[in-house]
């Protein structure tokens, strides 16, 4: 080291240690760091569970909602289905898992491994663990919640999310029948009472219709009435968001075959012999 | 209070943090020339040069609680003596890079270039050569030949996987060759 260079490091190491004996300079608290690392480390945890839980109920939703059943219409169901569609769901999930990602990608977690093979465990352990999940009760208790009596902040913070699956449609319908006549039928939906007009229909009916069956159908809402361009009849066990919407709409009501007319159900919205 | 002989530079950190800030004094001494030698590479000017240095001890200072004692110090310093430098370089005109005495004669030996030329002009066209590289290609390459890295280290100072350190100065190596042989024989770089 030349005399210049020596006489250099000194006045730069008078300085820094200067600054430091007149208090000028200080460390920050250990604190400061254990609250980073604890926040960098729940902001990931929380990231990772909402995308697990949202993963799961974005499967619940797909399951449980009219959404998938519109595609065994073929090519004429896909507008029902992209109407129905859990966009919030899907996206949320997208955002939370990127929100992960880049926590990871920006940690000192991540960087001894190439981050391609972190981003794939992360959305696999997503993937696994929210399917997981969906073997619970957890996705049903939270639409409950959500639609149901007990509505809380647990069902304030995810009615929007599931909210889609019980909304009307322009270009599909679900519901469980309760009266049927010439050329139409009258269904209850989990928002009420809807005429489903049957005399577009372009496929043949397939089954009879009759009060108590679930039917989902694709076509064209006009007005109050939804003219049907095609019908299927449905366990009610495949739309159980519908039925269980329909059910709280209108109570646990048994069909009334014997009821002529649509007059009496809609008297408020609700049927009369509740 | 006297030093205890073959003090690592951890055991000095947390011996500063707890006990004693005054002994920070030996941590500068035991890098400030490292540490010059390595920011000479991205900053020409000797103030300025001082300036960056200053900063990088005072940022190590501030922030020696965030530094994991069972971790090494080296690359933790290195690492924010890096990110002052390309702070740096974002506020000021990129120069070439600036190579001490003999660090070319580093790259003449590893890139194995063979015809004897003024090492005066060796030196400047390396120089000029290092700074067309991209970044993500220079800087484990000057860690490796200049700073004597090792891949662990480099992978901790830059934040990235060793596999692609490795990856990073072969390639580097590479597309250095190529530039030089195009600027020392005008063969076209591929």
């Amino acid at each position: 080291m030349n005399y210049m260079e020596e006489k250099q490091n000194n006045k730069l190491e008078e300085k820094v240690m200067g600054d430091i004996k007149g208090g000028k300079l200080k460390l920050r608290s250990r604190y400061i760091f254990l609250a980073e690392k604890l926040g960098v480390g729940s902001a990931l945890t929380l990231s990772i569970l909402l995308a697990v839980l949202f993963f799961s109920l974005a499967l619940f939703y797909l399951k449980a909602s009219d959404n998938l059943i519109y595609l065994s219409f073929g090519s004429l169901g896909f507008y029902a289905f992209l109407e129905s569609f859990p966009y919030l769901l899907v996206v949320s999930l997208i955002v939370f898992i990127f929100i992960a990602g880049l926590i990871i990608k920006k940690s000192d977690l991540s960087y001894k491994k190439p981050f391609g093979y972190l981003a794939i465990g992360l959305i696999v352990f997503i993937l696994a663990a929210g399917s997981v999940l969906a073997f619970t009760n957890i996705a049903e208790d939270i639409e409950q919640q959500s639609f149901g009596p007990g509505f809380g902040p647990v069902g304030f913070i995810f009615r929007p999310f599931l909210q889609n699956g019980l909304d009307e449609r322009n270009g599909g319908i679900a519901g469980k029948v309760v009266e049927v006549d010439n050329g139409y039928i009258i269904i209850q939906t989990p928002r009420g009472l809807t005429k489903v007009d049957l005399s577009e229909l372009e496929t043949p009916l397939k089954e009879q219709l009759q009060a108590g069956s679930f039917i989902i159908a694709i076509g064209e809402k006009k007005g109050d009435v939804f003219e049907a361009h095609s019908l299927h009849v449905v366990n009610e066990n495949d739309l159980p968001m519908i039925r269980r919407g329909v059910h709280r709409r209108f109570g646990l009501l048994p069909p009334v075959p014997g009821i002529t007319g649509t007059a009496a159900f809609f008297t408020n919205g609700n049927p009369v012999n509740q | 209070m006297p030093l205890p002989p073959n003090l690592t530079d951890e055991e000095l950190v947390v011996i500063v943090r707890d006990k004693d800030q005054e002994l920070y004094s030996e941590i500068i001494k035991r890098y400030q020339t490292k540490l010059s030698h390595y920011l000479r590479k991205f900053v020409r000017d000797n103030d300025e040069l001082e300036d960056v240095l200053q900063d990088v001890f005072i940022k190590a200072f501030r922030n020696l609680y965030g530094f994991n004692s069972g971790r090494k110090f080296s690359p933790w310093i290195y690492r924010i003596a890096h990110n002052e430098a390309l702070n740096h370089l974002k506020k000021h005109y990129k120069l070439d890079i600036s190579l001490e005495e003999k660090e070319w004669e580093v790259i003449d030996e590893k890139m194995d270039i063979k015809e004897k030329i003024d090492s005066r002009l060796l030196k400047s066209k390396i120089e000029h050569c290092l700074s067309l590289m991209k970044d993500k290609y220079r800087e484990p390459l000057i860690l490796y030949f200049f700073e004597q890295k090792s891949y662990e280290e480099i992978s901790d100072i830059l934040r990235i996987p060793r596999s692609t350190v490795g990856i990073l100065i072969m390639r580097g190596k590479k597309i250095l060759k190529e530039f030089l042989e195009h600027e020392l024989y005008g063969r076209k770089a591929k």
